[in-house]
């Protein structure tokens, strides 16, 4: 019963039909008739709108209405088939990186975690800011502290990182491993896929060794092979029952395969961790009381704190500024990629406001194009609503293409940028593709829709129409022209920013590959030989090293090899870390209310300097005499010997450590040597105090270094089986030459600036795109103006020129307005993040000096278009 | 154009337009064009009714049920749709018919008290 559109449009062309007709019968024209049928009956698709009204509700007519602009739109869009896919493809850009990094950044800080109630799931840290380190986790005394007193957490979790040498599963290998106590996975939440977890039954130190499998390691290791359950494996010096396999959850706070009983690790067992205070090695997790809330929990945390703090002052020396934190497990895991996250969303966002004042342009260029058109829509009586109308359809037509391409670009790049967040955050592993890239996709669709279809001027009813209905007229009045140069001007800056931003990190990350070391990078191999367990430090496992090391120094190609207890950078923040140790030396007293000195302290057998390149400044290397039995002694590092020892007598002074961990009482050893700084713990430079113990003196080593002459990885299958032959269950992993070690560390900088750089291309092929748009419209605009101007004496050299400087002006004002709000803005920014780095002059001149190329060789085209005009031709186009 | 009011036109009253239109299909089934040129050539060319009301008003009269359509062909060959009364249709008619005489009767005392009286 309801006419559909066909019966409307029939309708109203029997209508004209019959007018015509009988106008034909009184004798007019026919063609003056159908003019005359069209006049009177006003305008068709209005009419044809109020009709369907009549049977339709206001929104579905509204919809179909707009369903038949879409349509007219796409009809209208093919014929421009050159702007409509550069406005598609630029959005699709723009939508692309936005839909991908949000929907990364929402799977890594929004989404809840796997484990039960994950809401009450709370982490407690503990910092020393006084030190500089962030987290210095907790010791058993403190522990058995807070939980004593706590009222608003109902129960605590604790769990330390460790490393076994694991045998019986698969190749003998040094595993990262975690040691819990029976609360643990209660407290965390987390189910067995087989078997049973950790429960409190297997505390204390009469347990049995009993082990569980990540899922992860379950899976890609001993392919979800269920009879592992019920295993005996050895860990390190204990055997362990495997009981059972953890469901998959995030590896928090270390990526570990084997979660085990704390009895697996004499360590742990041992007086010093069960007594001493300041041995902190725990990670500490609670779970909420119902109904308590984390704030409540903070509170708490911190008053209770404050009391440990004032009842062990010597603990808690006032300089190391500690204090006691309590997040939201959600929150604690997700912190660490959090600036990059809202770095890389704030680019993204800056990528669409530059693709959409790109199409804005490309849009108002062709609305001005169109203006006839408009104007003769309007003449017929369309309103301003139905002119708006037709301009939204034909922006949603594009941005619908553009969102839907861009979806499709989304995908594969979800991928790519959760890689390079799980740099920061194990969350970003689990990421995935979902509908979250579609609703982004679609909400910036209608967005820049609804914006686009605002840009263009309508014909007013008022203004004197007769230009724009005479035919083949394109005029620019100065209102467009001067809103195209905004727009423009508005990329130009955008880009100038992101091309900043990448320009700085890429001149850091040059910085730091190109940095000198201290260390020979390219000869020297890395291998981690880790110390067995069993026997560690014992005359045995000595000679055993010394057997490698005469060994591996006899193959060919082999310059020198040494021992060390750390891999630079690798091993980064072990041993004291980055804090260091505290310690003191004969002639050399602390001013008053000053702490003690601080330093690295590592372990290196003879030779060791040598191997890596470093320079010894004065005194001796260690020798095999510096062994047990003899005279302790130590080689410190150049500026261990400038700090303590201003006069240069550093040499056979004597120095101390201090802390509980050596003993009571200050054991001091001889400086026998001074060698230069090396940095190795961060990667950008720093103080790099550092003292050296013989190997023979303290025993723990683990890491073997080879000096080649030839090709490094050559001498890795030669070394791995002269060790293996000699200990058929030790462990060879992970060689490396220095300089590829450092790589891996530097790679979290190099995506970096690999991503940002992405993203200032893109932005700057957008912006290319839009400033030679908007030239080579003004020229076809004023191809009479040219005309004339060649006409009376201007050389086509003059008109390229003219062109060539208006694309250098607009870049050149969009560079300073740029330079201005990027200053601001990277004000705003620092106070968020405080790595944030101020780019430096030559950063700031080669994004300039991109920009002005850029511009140029996007000016070029229309400047040659605007030189080879036809004096003729152009006087006669209009 | 279209939006110009004619000085000589009369403006139909509110509410007018559908009276006529029932009245004029009283005759018989017809198309729009020939509805729209009936009411002008019965008014003198006084009352000239836009295809913008006309064609609106004939489709809420059908979906209201006064009116029925139907796809015939017109006398000069063209496909149109011819629209007749129902007895609806007939009915409202009749019942505006009343109404619009007491209303003229109404509106005239008021205006007109003394022709009223000479009645």
């Amino acid at each position: 019963m309801r006419p559909n559109d066909n019966d409307l449009d029939e309708e109203i062309r029997g209508h004209l039909a019959i007018n015509i007709q009988q106008r034909i019968e009184r004798g007019e024209k026919p063609e003056a008739a159908r003019l005359a049928a069209l006049r009177e009956f006003g305008y068709m698709p209005q009419l044809r709108d109020e009709m369907r009204r009549v049977w339709y509700g206001r929104w579905f007519d509204l919809g179909a209405a707009l369903a038949q602009d879409m349509r007219v739109g796409l009809r209208s869009l093919m014929r421009a088939k050159g702007m409509a896919a550069t406005v598609v493809i630029t959005l699709a850009l723009g939508i692309g990186a936005n839909a991908a990094i949000f929907s990364v950044v929402r799977g890594v800080l929004m989404r809840p975690l796997v484990n039960r109630d994950e809401a009450r799931l709370v982490y407690l840290r503990q910092s020393a800011t006084g030190l500089g380190s962030e987290n210095v986790t907790f010791s058993v005394p403190e522990i058995k502290d807070i939980r004593a007193e706590a009222t608003t957490i109902e129960a605590f979790g604790e769990f330390s990182t460790v490393e076994f040498t694991l045998v019986g599963l698969g190749d003998p290998r040094v595993i990262q491993a975690g040691v819990v106590d029976g609360h643990y996975f209660d407290v965390m939440g987390l189910r067995p896929v087989i078997g049973r977890l950790v429960e409190p039954s297997d505390e204390g130190l009469n347990a049995a060794g009993v082990a569980v499998l990540t899922n992860r390691f379950w899976q890609n290791s001993l392919n979800s092979d269920p009879s592992v359950v019920g295993k005996t494996i050895q860990l390190g010096a204990r055997s362990a029952t495997v009981i059972g396999v953890l469901e998959p959850s995030i590896p928090y706070p270390a990526d570990t395969e084997i979660i085990a009983n704390m009895v697996t690790s004499p360590h742990h067992m041992g007086a010093t961790m069960v007594t001493l205070r300041t041995h902190r090695m725990t990670q500490l997790f609670g779970r909420l009381k119902p109904g308590a809330t984390i704030e409540a929990a903070r509170a708490e945390m911190t008053a209770l704190h404050a009391s440990i703090v004032s009842q062990h002052p010597d603990s808690y020396p006032p300089r190391s500024d500690m204090r006691l934190s309590v997040t939201a497990l959600r929150d604690q895991i997700a912190a660490p990629a959090r600036p990059v996250l809202l770095v890389l969303l704030v680019a993204a966002a800056v990528v669409f406001i530059i693709a959409c004042s790109n199409v804005a342009n490309l849009i108002l260029a062709r609305s001005v194009r169109r203006e006839g058109e408009l104007a003769v829509r309007a003449a017929l009586g369309a309103s301003r609503g139905a002119l708006r109308r037709t301009l939204l359809a034909e922006s949603l037509v594009l941005c619908g293409a553009g969102a839907i391409l861009g979806v499709l670009l989304a995908r594969p790049l979800v991928a790519i940028v959760a890689r390079f967040a799980a740099r920061f955050s194990v969350r970003a592993l689990e990421v995935s593709v979902d509908s979250t890239l579609l609703w982004v996709g679609a909400a910036l669709a209608m967005a820049a829709a609804v914006l686009l279809a605002y840009v263009p001027r309508l014909p007013s009813g008022h203004a004197p129409t007769g230009s724009s209905l005479a035919p083949n007229s394109l005029r620019i009045t100065p209102g467009t022209n001067r809103r195209l140069r905004v727009f423009a001007t508005t990329q130009i800056a955008f880009c100038f920013v992101m091309l900043a931003g990448a320009a700085t990190l890429l001149a850091t990350l040059i910085a730091l590959q190109t940095a000198n070391t201290g260390y020979n990078m390219r000869q020297v191999l890395a291998i981690d030989v880790p110390m067995p367990t069993l026997g560690l430090g014992t005359d045995q496992s000595l000679s055993f090293y010394e057997e490698v090391t005469r060994k591996v120094g006899e193959l060919p190609g082999v310059a020198g090899v040494s021992l060390g207890n750390f891999t630079p950078w690798r091993d980064s923040g072990r041993f004291g870390g980055a804090a260091g140790v505290g310690f003191g030396a004969d002639g050399y007293t602390p001013a008053n209310g000053e702490e003690h000195p601080r330093a690295r302290l590592r372990i290196v057998a003879p030779n060791f300097f040598n191997v890596l390149g470093v320079l010894m400044l004065a005194g001796r290397d260690f020798t095999a005499d510096d062994r047990r039995g003899n005279e302790s002694v130590v080689i410190v590092s150049q500026s261990v010997a400038q700090r303590i020892f201003p006069n240069g007598d550093a040499l056979n002074h004597k120095l101390w450590w201090i802390d509980p961990y050596f003993g009571p009482k200050p054991f001091p050893r001889r400086i026998v040597g001074v060698v230069a700084d090396v940095d190795d713990e961060n990667i950008m430079k720093g103080a790099a105090m550092t003292v050296y113990h013989p190997l023979q003196q303290m025993g723990v080593a683990g890491r073997l270094f080879v000096h080649a002459s030839g090709d490094p990885y050559a001498l890795v299958p030669a070394v791995t089986r002269i060790i293996q032959r000699m200990s058929a269950n030790q462990p060879v992993e992970r060689a490396a030459t220095l300089e590829d070690v450092r790589a891996e560390v530097l790679a979290p900088e190099r995506l970096n600036a690999f991503v940002f750089t992405g993203f200032a291309g893109i932005a700057l092929l957008i912006a290319v795109v839009g400033v030679a748009g908007v030239l080579a419209f003004g020229v076809s605009a004023r191809t009479r103006e040219f005309g004339v101007r060649l006409a009376i004496g201007s050389t086509p050299f003059d008109l390229m020129k003219s062109v060539l400087s208006e694309g250098v002006v607009i870049v050149s004002v969009g560079i300073i307005a740029g330079a201005a709000f990027g200053y601001l803005f990277a004000g705003l920014a620092s106070s968020y993040f405080e790595t944030m780095r101020m780019p430096g002059l030559t950063s700031l001149l080669g994004a300039a000096a991109v920009l002005i190329a850029a511009a140029i060789l996007a000016s070029l085209m229309p400047a040659a278009r605007a030189s080879r005009i036809d004096v003729l031709q152009a006087l006669r186009s209009e | 154009m279209a939006k110009t009011p004619d000085p000589e036109r009369l403006e139909l009253l509110q509410g007018t337009l559908d009276m006529l239109i029932l009245r004029t299909l009283q005759w018989g089934s017809q198309h729009g064009h020939g509805i729209g040129q009936a009411i002008a050539s019965q008014s003198d060319d006084l009352l000239k009714v836009e295809t913008g009301s006309l064609y609106p008003a004939l489709h809420r009269l059908e979906k209201k049920g006064w009116l029925k359509s139907e796809w015939g062909i017109s006398e000069a060959n063209h496909k149109a749709k011819y629209y007749q009364l129902t007895a609806a249709g007939k009915a409202q008619l009749s019942r505006q018919r009343d109404k619009w005489a007491q209303l003229v009767d109404v509106i005239g005392k008021i205006m007109n008290p003394a022709a009223a009286t000479e009645d």
